[in-house]
């Protein structure tokens, strides 16, 4: 029955057929008008969902993740940390600091359903003109989504940035992982930024909803501190009943024992065996059934006590100390132990699991060639989500988009490129296209 | 036109936490059934419909769903753990034994009327019961059925029957690689925030998929990996493995792409700063009185600052200026600096400190609640802001079964002594 279920799901879900079903979101434009990580993930999310995005930068120089990193960080001319939230999009150069150009973005918002931006709050409507209530006045129906550190309003809104550190810092998130006693662990994610553009992506598509439903656009923000402050569980719970910090316990979990991250013979596992039916698996496969009957191990209200905890982690850490992820992950599977090998991006790499299922997503780019990327996380049986294409170079689609969108001609492109409202990239490693390139990839 | 009244008053008076409840809901037409046992994401999925407006209708067996008892040892609420009371809100609580045939042909009934149907059984378990999306598209294909798992519903680690924990998928996702510093250990994030972003990816799964229901009248089933819901947000890793061959590791204080980002010790604790452009950077050099430092060949541009004997060169020389002053005193500074640049700082802030900034409580980020039955509660709200249909809490959290005579009344006309029959016989 369980396997022929396992048939089923995999061809229902065949990543085979991804690209002959529909995209959820065809016939939404979502106009990205945002840089770094929180905006453009937002509009992408959307995009893997079958949005279209165009994603509006400046000229020359274009989103400032182009030229971020080390040496050793870029790839084609352009830096690694520009790909993961820039897929699938229309790229094209307009300055918004330009009259004509702030005039371009409002012709471009009245034409599409969702806007994105992640400036400070105020700056698109004081200093562009293109602020929601400046764009709903061309278009009432539009769902304008505004990322922000601290939101629109309230005291830290006025004049104050924010990155993901900050968020980790100010939310609490930090002061509760990690080890007692140490300095702070800066998460090695941008997760306030990843995790707010994924909520964000919720709200816009919340609005979508009511608008399906209403035909009422509206304004949606989403504060990539306070989506920190949402994620901590019973943190602010145990604040109001204790009056206490919760505190910083390591990588043990607060609820479930035992549980640990232990080193083996060639890097590390997470082992949780949380109910009793894994912690009978546990033993055996520790060796160690005689346990079964301590009472310090009795129930999962025993084994949460810090001496009955601590046996069993010197126990799990003795035992996988002597042995390969590899060993370990088998054993489990085969004791019904739930382990994760703790992976790298080489392992990602290598997972037929992951590739099979296209959360690691190999395509072939017309600019950058075979690209090895992390695919959509949600997997839709009749729409799947989907990656198309690698971002490009600044303003690559700029006659595409003036032209199909906007239809401008020829002339007026090039009187809009003259006066640089619009532009493409400079001649510099970040904007511009890889060595070599021939063109291919243009629409026109 | 802007028209006279400033974007931020504007806005701020569009958002009004205080008059949230006088607007619509943007979901209120949706029934959403959260069957979820003992998983903490698909539970989470339910809470976010749920505060979007939908009535989500949370199933647990008669005994109560495990997530009941699931929090820290040395605080509960009414004898459930907090981990359940911060996150149950706005749902009709019922009971319904899947175990008995009654039972199924009840949780059938409700599916056929709703729109949504979460679950975090092992891949299979309810398909097993006849309760999986191909049996109940059958009878509503409009329903949108999503599944929370550790593997996934397919690929070839799908089978493996093991019960998902935020601790192995903060594992498998890689998170915890990059996370600590270069010669510990790999750190995992404090909160279940794999949960977290698996309630996030769902619920965008549910929301995009109703969308196109309303064009193609179609359900479809949506598969969530809470080890793929944090892959999604490991960034460049496996791309740079790709191009590079390098393998993305754990750099502690320190960063790949983007230097000064970090934190460092202030008089009075910890502090985040940032300013890794050029101008921002010669912002934070500025504030510090050190204007030569933003000219140092060792720190002039992007490429200079993130090589890494200089980012660790230069996190001494911001620590020598922020130890001297508190956390309070350098914002003031970096708040009181004209530009061009913009510097981000903030205090490292625990829990209890974060609850003392008005920031959070202005902006309605918490509210103290004062439950009938479970006491006085402080709740984390929504994320988002709506100008339109805001979300909201409407109310905390409900005993096992409360809404029993509620639901069974509305979706079935049970009376008092049906439901007092299926009691006696298990199912309820």
């Amino acid at each position: 029955m369980r396997r022929e279920y396992f048939r089923w799901a995999q061809r229902l879900f065949d990543p085979a057929q991804i690209h002959a079903k529909p995209e959820a979101l065809n016939g939404i434009r979502v106009l990205d008008l945002s840089v770094i990580i929180f905006g453009p993930a937002t509009a992408d999310f959307l995009g893997e969902l079958g949005a279209e995005v165009i994603k509006v930068e400046l000229p020359g120089q274009g989103d400032v993740t182009r030229i971020l990193g080390g040496a050793s960080f870029f790839w084609k001319n352009v830096s690694l940390a520009f790909f993961p939230q820039n897929h699938s999009k229309y790229h094209v150069g307009i300055d918004m600091h330009k009259p004509a150009g702030q005039a371009l973005i409002r012709k471009l918002a009245a034409r599409s359903d969702v806007v994105i931006e992640n400036f400070r709050a105020g700056t698109c409507e004081e200093r562009f003109g293109i602020g929601y209530r400046q764009l709903r006045e061309v278009n009432p129906r539009l769902i304008y989504v505004a990322n922000t550190g601290f939101g629109q309003w309230g005291p830290f809104a006025r004049g104050r940035a924010s990155y993901d550190g900050l968020a980790q810092a100010v939310s609490g998130l930090t002061a509760i992982t990690g080890t007692p006693g140490e300095h702070p662990t800066k998460i090695g994610n941008y997760i306030g930024d990843w995790y707010g553009a994924s909520m964000s992506a919720v709200g816009a598509l919340a609005a979508l909803r009511w608008r399906d439903r209403t035909g009422e656009g509206q304004f949606v923000e989403m504060a990539q501190c306070e989506g920190l402050l949402r994620a901590m569980d019973w943190t602010w719970l145990y604040a109001g009943v204790t009056k206490r910090d919760r505190p910083r316990i390591g990588n043990r979990d607060p609820v479930f024992s035992p549980s640990g991250v232990y080193p083996c013979k060639d890097g590390f596992v997470a082992l949780v065996a949380g109910s009793d039916a894994e912690f009978r698996g546990l033993l055996r496969m520790l060796g160690k059934t005689a346990w079964a009957r301590d009472r310090r191990f009795r129930g999962v209200e025993s084994r949460r006590k810090p001496e009955s905890a601590d046996a069993l982690d010197g126990a799990i850490r003795a035992w996988c100390e002597k042995r390969t992820r590899r060993a370990i992950d088998s054993a489990a599977r085969r004791f019904g132990v739930p382990v994760g090998r703790v992976m790298t991006g080489k392992d990602h790499y290598e997972s037929q699991h992951l590739r099979a299922r296209r959360s690691v997503w190999e395509y072939e780019d017309p600019v950058y060639g075979t690209m090895v990327e992390y695919g959509p996380a949600p997997k839709l049986s009749a729409t799947p989500a989907r990656i198309k294409w690698a971002g490009k170079p600044v303003g690559f689609h700029n006659e595409f988009v003036l032209k199909k969108i906007l239809g401008l001609s020829d002339e007026e492109i090039q009187a809009l490129a003259v006066e640089g409202v619009v532009g493409k990239w400079a001649d510099r490693v970040g904007p511009k296209p890889p060595d070599g390139w021939q063109g291919e990839g243009s629409l026109l | 036109m802007s028209g006279p009244v400033p974007w931020y008053d504007w806005i701020r008076a569009e958002e009004d936490p205080a008059r949230v409840s006088e607007k619509p809901e943007a979901l209120d037409d949706l029934v959403v059934l959260d069957v979820s046992q003992g998983h903490y994401g698909a539970f989470l999925c339910g809470t976010y419909l749920a505060e979007l407006g939908a009535e989500v209708i949370k199933v647990e067996p008669p005994g109560g769903d495990p997530v009941r008892r699931w929090g820290p040892a040395d605080a509960t609420v009414n004898g459930t753990g907090l981990a359940f009371v911060a996150e149950a809100r706005n749902k009709y609580c019922v009971t319904l034994n899947l175990g008995k045939p009654s039972g199924r042909r009840l949780l059938k009934g409700l599916a056929a009327r709703a729109d949504v149907l979460v679950e975090g059984f092992r891949p299979g378990y309810l398909d097993g019961l006849g309760l999986g999306y191909r049996q109940l598209a059958r009878m509503n294909p409009r329903l949108v059925y999503v599944a929370c798992s550790a593997y996934g519903q397919f690929g070839p680690d799908a089978p493996r029957q093991a019960a998902e924990y935020d601790l192995t998928d903060q594992a498998l996702s890689g998170l915890m690689h990059v996370t600590g510093d270069p010669d510990g250990p790999p750190i995992r994030v404090g909160s279940w925030v794999s949960a977290y972003a698996q309630a996030a990816w769902a619920t965008l799964g549910v929301l995009a998929a109703l969308h196109w229901r309303e064009s193609s009248g179609r359900g479809q089933m949506i598969d969530v990996s809470g080890v793929e819901a944090l892959l999604r947000y490991m960034e460049y890793t496996v791309l740079l493995y790709h191009a590079t061959g390098q393998v993305r590791g754990r750099m502690g204080l320190y960063e790949l792409a983007v230097f000064p980002y970090t934190f460092v010790r202030v008089k009075d604790g910890y502090a985040f700063i940032a300013g890794y452009t050029d101008p921002n950077f010669q912002a934070i050099c500025r504030v510090m009185g050190r204007p030569e430092l933003a000219k140092d060949s060792r720190f002039s541009t992007t490429i200079q600052r993130t090589h890494p004997e200089h980012e660790i060169l230069l996190r001494q020389e911001i620590e020598k200026w922020s130890i001297t002053l508190t956390a309070d005193e350098i914002l003031e500074k970096v708040m009181a600096d004209p530009g061009p640049g913009i510097i981000v700082f903030g205090p490292m802030n625990p829990p209890t400190r974060v609850l003392e900034e008005g920031h959070w409580w202005e902006r309605g980020c918490f509210k103290k609640v004062r439950d009938p039955l479970y006491g006085e509660l402080l709740l984390q709200m929504p994320a988002w802001r709506m100008t339109r249909t805001p979300p909201r809490l409407t109310w905390a959290c409900r005993p096992v079964g409360f809404h029993n005579a509620h639901v069974y009344r509305k979706y079935f006309g049970f009376g008092p002594e049906r439901l007092a029959e299926l009691g006696d016989q298990g199912v309820l």
